[in-house]
């Protein structure tokens, strides 16, 4: 006898589906990839991030016993690539940043292609570089990208965004304390674990081009593909091997990628390329670097009333992704607590540095350090606490903001009073004067949870099918980064079907096979996929119940689907489900297992002044972290992380632990040590030895309080959770780093140096 | 990065490894964690790397008492030094840079005569070894044994006193006048992050004194602060003979200018020549002022 149960699966802690691949080495990687027949690709890149290229000699190379194929920008009919479409393939005639690539080689083995790299001679006629994005706004400086359109007055300003809500200087005359500051944030990157690499095979007789990527988003992916090469979208399928890391980093295409592909289709033969790590760091995509000079005020009773904003982004040579994250800076300083008037303006500016791409968060660990900061300024101006200010201002359940965006649900108010509490907030003042002094940090953070409606649809497909023996493969359009979401979805189908885990398979790995999905970026895979799939459940539900109405003789349809049976509840009779599909199958009129849904989020696009409910539902988050800062050395240690986040509820709590701890280091990461060091454009700093990413025996003691506000948009009423662990990260290190030493903190990242010289300068 | 590999069985093979290589490239590799990132960096033609990792000699894979003196092999991986009975006991500091050297992984691989023959001016265990005032014993290709005090070996930004056709067979350090509890000794590493670190600047020192608190031998040495780790023999002096709870304040900032004076570090990727000399000071104080509070 069957009985209902709330919930089998969801909430339980399911290790990942593809754990033990990963753990025992067998997860092929794109690292892996061998096809018959394969040339191994390889790409000359300046020497120089501003120079005219006067001559490019590939004569030598191509004497080069095993070199297949060698293309310069004179060999190839492409269209450029970006959301702009200012960024060429090969760079003819000039070079602006240090990753531009001149030549790419096919051959035989890697080393030959190696070499043949080498043999290649470019004459350069050295031009003086710009690098500081002020400067580059100059009249006097020349333009820097030449392939975009006279849309900005100035010729080196790449996008401006601009957002206004409330009025601003009626809010001015009503504080009775006003903070401004300049705060400057560094180049980071996504220092994935697997380095960049793809592997094309064109086939000259069907005139189709497949490529193994490890792309993020396949289907925009292949569709800028095709406009890069000027093929059909259609005839270009994309299989993603399994991905070594994301965080955002694949979410647009790289030149790289068009070259192996334009190299397999002049040589007919498969061509891999694969980065070197020290490739990875100079040719992969950073988060963007910012200029942020924000004004920030509060009434008597500590209201805040307005906020001004205005931000200087070094956009680097051509656009990718990074341009857009205003799209969600602004949501911070609009939205993040209650204020009555904001103001804001980004520009991204060329400059011949390197290019900004997406990075988990999209701009919203820049926009929250610099709100975080400001806002424990005004606390000490008003002389109140900091954790009072905070709950005073704080985002409420049904708040509609300035921005538009409508908390239906909404666990601020709960994620600032659960750190405060667990942290002891209150009682952690800084007295001590020796040595080590200990701080403690507060910051919240917003963020979109339930996707982003950026591009025309935010949905996602799925195709659902039970076999006649009782397994169930689901076909979704979503991806698997090393997220989790196959194993978030196999327990969904589990959960809802009655089918153990061992017996679901997920197939997400070819453009050729899925349905449609935008991708995963916004933190939404979870949330716009699980609900996709509960969408097909449902469907494939209604032709199970109805086989199994007619087979139990019943009229009744409230079957429980449980242990691989389906019953009506405290009922003797039970079917097993593999006999239902069975009796579906191959009894008249015979019908397939089979259903297919799209989900599209409920959210809406914003107005061309950026307003309105973009995401399904929002996620919240506040971190208390304490530190101890040794003013000998200027080393901060993380004591303690208090970090309580609205998840909507817990899906699987340790695959939401994992997210917790790597997003969080990430953010101790950004806070404290890692910075991409550049001089004249090039970069010094191109190996872990001095890129201080930082390592397991780094990661803090780190306290999690999952917060579950169980929004109803949600799929059993979960918030997307990926980005936002290391959203307020840098702003509650440098709160507390502030706190301990009584040191003003305005760029990033907080090295032992630059604190030492903060102490010094102090004294 | 294509080299030649010569893998002799004992350290006789070596021997006549070195005899036959007299005339040609090679390099020495053991665990190989600092010479491939070397010759990956910069190639090297007809080179051959002569692979002792293999070679099976208790004697130069492990470490032994005898004599009053603890002989390391000078083939002995770093996870065996940090977790030996007696550097445990007796060589605090040593035990302490093996701790902190690389990463767990590494550990197990890097060897203590790797470390010393790196010759890098940051190498944790040279900067203990130089505060225990190791000798280094050392074999030619005849087979010819000579010892050299660890304080000679280093004579510029990664050259030794090491000649061609020559390799570091052990390391010896005498055990200690006092018994443990009336030492002193430790190692201070200083950079971003708890692994894969290479010091910004690091602080060895050994002190032993007698029952009331007088010191009767001091070793101290600091890295990455000059072009080889340095021996601070004046800082030592200083100490001869003091009371080491009794320093007064100026004293202890006397103590460390005599460990500063040694320095000439560089700006580089990883820190300034200010926060070096500043991160120098302010260490080589705690060192005192850390004894006063614990004792």
């Amino acid at each position: 006898m069957l009985k209902k149960r709330k919930l089998n699966i969801i909430g339980t802690p399911v290790p990942k589906h593809d754990g033990k691949i990963r753990v025992s080495g067998q997860a092929v990687y794109g690292h892996d990839i061998n096809l018959t027949g394969m040339l191994y690709g390889a790409i000359l890149r300046t020497e120089h991030p501003s120079a005219i290229i006067e001559k490019i000699d590939i004569s030598e190379a191509l004497k080069l016993e095993g070199v297949e194929c060698i293309i310069t920008a004179d060999d190839i009919d492409v269209n450029n690539i970006s959301y702009k479409r200012d960024h060429p393939i090969l760079k003819k005639g000039e070079v602006n940043c240090i990753r531009d690539e001149i030549a790419a080689v096919a051959a035989t083995s890697k080393e030959v292609a190696q070499n043949a790299i080498k043999l290649i001679r470019v004459e350069y006629k050295i031009r003086k570089g710009i690098y500081d994005p002020i400067e580059a706004l100059e009249e006097s400086s020349p333009q820097i990208n030449k392939f975009i359109s006279g849309k900005y007055k100035n010729k080196n300003t790449a996008e401006v965004f601009k957002y206004s809500h409330g009025n601003i200087e009626e809010e001015k005359k009503k504080s009775i304390v006003n903070v401004s500051r300049r705060f400057t944030l560094p180049r980071v990157t996504h220092a994935c674990m697997g380095t960049s690499n793809i592997t094309a095979h064109f086939d000259k007789l069907s005139g189709k081009l497949v490529l193994y990527s490890s792309t993020q988003v396949p289907f925009l992916y292949q569709r800028d593909m095709a406009h890069a090469l000027k093929m059909n979208p259609s005839d270009i399928r994309i299989i993603q091997p399994v991905i070594g890391g994301g965080f955002g980093s694949k979410l647009d295409m790289y030149p790289f990628e068009p070259i192996c592909a334009l190299l397999s289709i002049k040589t007919g033969k498969p061509v891999q390329i694969i980065y070197s790590r020290q490739e990875e760091f100079i040719a992969s995509p950073t988060r963007q670097p910012m200029i942020i000079d924000i004004a920030c005020g509060a009434d008597k009773d500590g209201n805040f009333t307005y906020r001004d904003i205005k931000i200087i982004k070094d956009n680097g040579a051509y656009t990718s992704w990074g341009a857009t994250t205003p799209f969600v800076i602004m949501q911070a300083f609009s939205s993040l607590y209650q204020v009555k008037a904001c103001k804001f303006e980004a520009t991204a500016v060329y400059t011949n540095n390197v290019f900004a791409g997406s990075f988990r968060g999209y701009g919203n660990p820049q926009a929250t350090f610099a709100l975080e900061r400001i806002i424990d300024l005004l606390a000490d101006k008003l002389k109140i606490s900091k954790a009072e200010i905070r709950l005073k201002n704080a985002n409420y359940k049904n708040e509609i903001t300035g921005q538009g965006l409508h908390y239906e649900t909404c666990g601020h108010i709960e994620c600032l009073e659960k750190v405060i509490s667990e942290s002891n907030f209150y009682n952690k003042k800084n007295t001590e004067n020796g040595r080590f002094r200990k701080g403690i940090g507060l910051a919240s953070m917003l963020h979109v949870g339930g996707g982003a409606k950026i591009y025309r649809s935010d949905g996602c497909g799925t195709t659902l099918k039970i076999d006649p023996y009782g397994y169930c493969t689901i076909i979704t359009g979503s991806n698997e980064i090393g997220q989790g979401s196959e194993t978030v979805l196999a327990m969904i189908a589990s959960e809802e079907l009655g089918i153990e885990l061992s017996k679901i398979k997920v197939i997400n790995t070819d453009t050729d096979i899925k349905p449609w999905d935008v991708g995963v970026h916004a933190s939404r895979t979870s949330f716009v996929a699980g609900n996709s799939l509960l969408g097909a459940i449902n469907i494939l539900k209604d032709k199970l119940n109805n086989k199994a109405k007619q087979l139990l003789n019943t009229e009744n349809s409230d079957f429980i689907y449980q242990n691989g049976m389906i019953a009506i509840e405290n009922a003797n009779e039970a079917l097993a489900l593999d006999k239902v599909v069975r009796e579906m199958h191959f009894s008249e009129p015979s019908e397939l297992a089979i259903a297919s849904y799209f989900y599209e989020p409920l959210s809406q696009f914003q107005n061309k002044e950026f307003k309105g409910n973009v995401s399904g539902t929002y996620a919240f988050a506040s971190q208390a972290i304490e530190v101890k800062v040794d003013t000998y050395t200027g080393n901060i240690e993380i004591t303690n992380v208090h970090t309580a986040q609205d998840v909507g509820k817990v899906l699987n709590p340790l695959l939401l632990d994992g997210q917790i701890h790597g997003g969080i280091l990430q953010g101790i990461g950004y806070a404290i040590s890692e910075e991409m060091i550049y001089e004249e454009g090039k970069l010094l700093n191109p190996n872990f030895h001095n890129y201080k990413l930082l390592t397991a025996s780094d990661v803090p003691n780190i306290h999690f309080y999952p917060i579950e506000t169980n929004d109803k948009q949600g799929p059993y009423g979960a918030k997307g959770v990926g980005e936002a662990p290391l959203i307020p990260t840098a702003a509650a290190i440098a709160n507390a780093v502030c706190d301990a030493l009584d040191i003003e903190v305005l760029e990033l990242p907080l090295t032992p140096e630059r604190v030492l010289k903060a102490i010094n300068f102090k004294k | 990065m294509n080299f030649n590999i010569e893998i002799p069985a004992s350290k006789n093979e070596l021997i006549e490894l070195l005899s036959e290589y007299k005339n040609k490239k090679y390099r020495i590799g053991a665990g190989c964690t600092d010479l491939i990132m070397e010759l990956r960096k910069k190639p090297e033609d007809d080179l051959t790397v002569i692979n002792i990792s293999q070679i099976n000699d208790e004697d130069f894979n492990n470490i032994k008492l005898s004599n009053n003196k603890i002989v390391i092999g000078a083939n002995t991986n770093v996870v065996k030094i940090c977790t030996n009975n007696e550097v445990v006991t007796n060589f605090p500091t040593l035990k302490e840079a093996a701790q902190n050297l690389a990463s767990n992984q590494i550990r197990q691989v890097a060897t203590i005569g790797g470390n010393i023959c790196t010759a890098s001016p940051s190498g944790d265990l040279i900067c203990a070894l130089m505060a225990l005032k190791a000798n280094l014993e050392i074999i030619d290709f005849a087979g010819n044994k000579r010892s050299v005090s660890i304080l000679e070996f280093y004579k510029g930004v990664r050259i030794t006193d090491l000649k061609k056709s020559e390799f570091l067979s052990s390391i010896e350090i005498d055990l200690n006048k006092v018994n443990p509890k009336n030492m002193y000794s430790g190692f201070i590493k200083i950079g971003t992050r708890k692994s894969m670190e290479c010091s910004v600047v690091s602080l060895a020192y050994h002190i032993q004194l007698n029952e009331n608190y007088k010191v009767i031998s001091a070793g101290l040495a600091f890295g990455a602060s000059a072009p080889t780790v340095i021996f601070a023999y004046d800082a030592c002096d200083f100490l001869i003979n003091k009371n080491i709870t009794e320093l007064k304040n100026n004293e202890i900032d006397e103590f460390a200018n005599h460990i500063l004076k040694y320095a000439s570090p560089i700006d580089d990727l990883r820190a300034t020549a200010w926060y070096r000399k500043q991160v120098l000071f302010n260490i080589s104080k705690s060192i005192l002022e850390e004894f006063s509070k614990t004792n």
